[in-house]
């Protein structure tokens, strides 16, 4: 009798629990905001659960447009732009761009000069910019290396300047930047649950509601689906893959807008997409690109000698390369072929 | 104890309750779509539901057109310099489909429950 009795108890524990579990899904649901916005050349949407929810998107949304009137390549009115075309004269510019301009040229000089801010005009010549795509001549490339070279862009506080013909472009790392700053915004409205895509590049704070971590769907390059799952709760995570934007030329040649800013053509490592992981947004913009044109070797002795952060390359061998870190968190799709490696530092 | 069936009864119950509780947990994904432009639902449709079809869609005199089939939505044809949104394929999970000179968007209303977001 006594064992049954202790059966019913537990059994009515496991119903109760299974029951709470609805009820917290349903308050989770209320404090739930959304938001969405065209903006930096992409489709933003931010997710925020909890109280001041509302106002903080609102916030986020309009700090979005603001630094994107600073930042953008396009607008004629952005400090960029004014920069690019002020004949190699110095032009004032607003903390918030010093900043991002510091950045942008700190991880040039971490990543050897990968990572290129100043490769713009070669990807004008390619068409990716301006719409209308095409292969440029061996010469024409040629002679836009010349003007690619971060180390001649000059930042003195407040005062920047970029050489005649030479253009910065911060579409590398403007994303992630913005994710970080918007991240600290939402959390100083107390904010500690929310999921942000910036155009796809994805920026967690804190957890799901329910405490668990988010699940974010890695996509599988060149496919519509998922190549699985990445678990994390609190972390950024960015992917870059030559199917993002590419075009394919009469004889079935394809280029991509990833280029190796020693060739000045699309970068040919061997890698069909690097997703970064990290705590921080604008590191895994700048590492997703930088890693992808350095090839799954040279990107492993980058992991291996600094650390900070962790990734996933999927190679064009169906093999896919993971950081002992995440090596938990990830999980393969069904019925997925890809092998999987997992390095250790 | 002399009667035994109040526990019988009681028994029941429970078990009722517990397979219940359970049923009640399992929603299976929505297939709502959504296709929205400048921020306004133009067209929600439930995928398990709708024939076989396409939908044009204007902005500034360029078209997109959207094609419904076997269920599944995507964007067959776009007047745009990319035809980014045209290589995006069908659409799945929480990555919406995106046509950003056009500001047309198609979506899931409601995330799949496995999946929170998608990077890209």
């Amino acid at each position: 009798m006594k064992l049954l009795k202790n059966i019913f108890l537990v059994l009515n524990l496991i119903t109760a629990l299974s029951l709470a579990g609805c009820t917290v899904q349903q308050i989770s649901e209320k404090n739930k905001t959304e938001r969405s916005l065209f903006a930096m050349n992409t489709y933003m949407t931010f997710t925020s659960y909890g109280e001041n929810s509302e106002i903080a998107l609102q916030e986020a949304a309009d700090f979005v447009k603001k630094v994107e009137a600073l930042w953008s390549v396009t607008d004629k009115n952005s400090e960029i732009y004014r920069a690019n075309h002020n004949y190699g004269q110095p032009v004032t510019i607003s903390k918030e761009t010093e900043d991002l301009v510091s950045y942008a040229l700190e991880m040039a000089e971490r990543t050897n000069g990968v990572l290129e801010p100043t490769l713009y005009p070669v990807l004008t010549a390619w068409g990716f910019t301006t719409g209308s795509k095409q292969v440029p001549k061996k010469e024409e490339i040629a002679v836009l290396l010349q003007n690619v070279d971060y180390r001649r862009i000059e930042l003195a506080g407040k005062e920047l300047t970029v050489p005649n013909e030479m253009q910065l472009d911060m579409g590398a790392v403007a994303k992630g930047y913005t994710a970080d700053l918007i991240t600290q915004l939402l959390r100083e409205h107390g904010v500690d649950s929310a999921i942000l895509s910036l155009g796809g590049n994805i920026q967690a704070i804190g957890s799901r509601p329910d405490g668990t971590d988010w699940r974010i769907g890695i996509r599988a390059p060149w496919e519509d689906g998922n190549l699985g799952v990445l678990e994390i709760s609190d972390a950024a995570v960015v992917t870059s893959g030559g199917y993002e934007n590419y075009f394919e030329d009469e004889n079935g040649n394809i280029y991509w807008h990833i280029l190796d800013p020693v060739t000045g053509r699309p970068a040919n490592s061997g890698l069909e997409s690097v997703t970064v992981i990290g705590s921080e947004g604008r590191l895994c913009d700048a590492l997703s690109t930088a890693l992808f044109i350095m090839g799954a070797e040279e990107a492993g002795n980058y992991w291996r000698e600094n650390g900070g952060f962790d990734m996933l390359l999927v190679t064009n061998e169906n093999e896919i390369i993971l950081t002992e870190g995440i090596a938990d968190r990830f999980t393969l799709g069904d019925g997925r072929e890809e092998t999987v490696q997992v390095l250790e530092s | 104890m002399k009667k035994k069936w109040p526990f019988i009864v009681v028994g029941v119950l429970l078990l009722f309750g517990m397979i219940g509780s359970f049923l009640v947990q399992r929603h299976p994904d929505t297939n709502l779509v959504e296709i929205v432009q400048d921020g306004q639902v133009l067209h929600r449709l439930d995928l398990t539901q709708t024939e076989n079809q396409t939908i044009e869609v204007e902005y500034d005199g360029r078209v997109n057109t959207v094609e419904i089939k076997n269920h599944q939505i995507h964007m067959l044809e776009a007047e745009c310099p990319d035809k980014t949104c045209v290589n995006m394929g069908w659409l799945n999970s929480a990555a919406p489909i995106v046509c950003l000179p056009n500001h047309l968007v198609i979506q899931f209303t409601d995330i799949p429950e496995n999946i929170d977001a998608a990077v890209q």
